[in-house]
């Protein structure tokens, strides 16, 4: 219950809006480029708040967050190469949106964290939910544990990088992309992809819809060493790899304005 | 349209254009599609995050109405390329053309930042450090002569 004190704080207007007044609480310990500060007393709006006035106002570059307390939507919308640590763990919709920021959690997070990522590297050092990755479009986010189910799913660019096994309906409609899963995934992998890279390093428990396995280049070598050789993962497993058989749905023939949605 | 009925413009199909590219948003081309010596010292481990290219991995030459082409994501639309470009090296210079777009502040949806952002963002994204930020003092538009319903 102690993660829970700051939201004792949320304010609600007529409309339902939470904290509609919030203000920036200013409370960081700034030393150079460099701030610190505790997330424990401030509400989910206040953080993020804290973070854009030191990132865009203060000119830091470099953000730790201690106690973040599992709060939702922290380090959302995060629009600048920065570097943020969070000490601990987040909870639904993490880090979403974000488009240049190196982001280390070195807890856990919940649900869709990282959804709609633009471009960066996330590194969680735990677990993550269902739905991570959804949408992602650009950039590294690497899971050194375990991921839920349907993660990456309507993916258009990006890495997902997990260590650990991976729920059903992984990269469910992928669209771009690539997911290296050095463990075991569950059912239905890859279901309904219109294109992209799954690799796996563990026992498949079943395709989904047009998934079928790949024919392995240089290319995917090259790409794996250097991944693993960037994030410190060790040497990488030995990975299956698969794509979209092309039977079901792809974009070949589409209007150009629907091409342009998955560029 | 000239040649079509008074009718016909009223009630027709408004007239559709298929691919709207850089060019056209701008109203002119840049040098930089042009000119490959504007783009060859483009540094694209170092204007994107970590230790590789990052986002650009997904970042490919395209071909738009029979040019060479990079997709601009951040004003969707296409940028031609017009300059030979060496074999072997289409993407890496597909990459620089829109590295050198975006840090130029010539991409469209940049530009619509200053009047339309509602929150407080860096003008130039990711891309250069130390931009001015924008979005800090957004207004909803309004509509003279509306006003609110009493209920």
């Amino acid at each position: 219950m102690a993660a829970l004190t700051g939201e004792h704080g949320i304010s609600y207007d007529a409309r339902g809006l939470a904290e509609p007044d919030a203000a920036v609480p200013r409370v960081s310990e700034i030393s150079g480029s460099s701030a610190v500060f505790d997330a424990k007393d401030l509400t989910t709006r206040q953080i993020n708040l804290e973070l854009r006035w030191l990132l865009y106002e203060q000119g830091i570059t470099d953000v730790t967050v201690k106690n973040p307390g599992s709060k939702h939507s922290l380090g959302v919308g995060i629009l600048t190469r920065c570097k943020i640590t969070f000490e601990g763990s987040l909870g639904y919709f993490g880090c979403g949106i974000i488009d240049g920021p190196e982001i280390h959690i070195t807890g856990r997070v919940g649900w869709s964290s990282c959804e709609n990522m633009m471009s960066g590297v996330v590194v969680i050092e735990g677990n993550a939910g269902s739905l991570t990755g959804a949408a992602m479009r650009g950039g590294d986010l690497v899971v050194k544990g375990r991921v839920g189910a349907r993660s990456g799913i309507d993916q258009k660019g990006g890495t997902i990088i997990v260590l650990g096994s991976a729920g059903s309906m992984n990269g469910f409609m992928l669209q771009r992309g690539r997911q290296i899963i050095c463990g075991d995934v569950g059912h239905g992998l890859g279901d309904s992809m219109y294109d992209g890279t799954i690799y796996v390093g563990g026992k498949v428990r079943s395709l989904g819809i047009d998934c079928v396995p790949g024919e392995w280049t240089d290319a995917d070598t090259e790409l794996i060493e250097r991944k693993f050789r960037i994030y410190e993962l060790g040497a990488p497993p030995e990975l299956q790899k698969f794509v979209c058989g092309k039977k079901l749905y792809n974009y070949d023939n589409l209007e150009p304005a629907e091409r342009k949605l998955v560029l | 349209m000239s040649d079509m009925a008074p009718h016909d413009i009223g009630y027709g199909e408004p007239e559709k254009i298929q691919s709207i590219d850089a060019e056209f948003l701008a109203g002119h081309r840049f040098p930089y599609q042009e000119d490959i010596s504007l783009i060859e010292d483009i540094d694209l481990d170092a204007a994107t995050p970590g230790a590789d290219i990052n986002w650009l991995e997904d970042i490919h030459l395209l071909i738009e109405e029979g040019t060479p082409a990079v997709f601009d994501r951040y004003s969707n639309a296409f940028l031609k390329i017009y300059f030979p470009i060496p074999a072997d090296r289409e993407n890496e210079i597909a990459r620089k053309v829109l590295i050198k777009h975006l840090t130029s502040g010539n991409s469209y949806g940049i530009q619509l930042k200053e009047k339309h952002t509602k929150f407080p963002q860096p003008e130039l994204g990711p891309w250069v450090p130390g931009s001015k930020t924008v979005g800090t003092d957004y207004h909803a538009p309004v509509l003279e002569g509306w006003e609110p319903p009493a209920h």
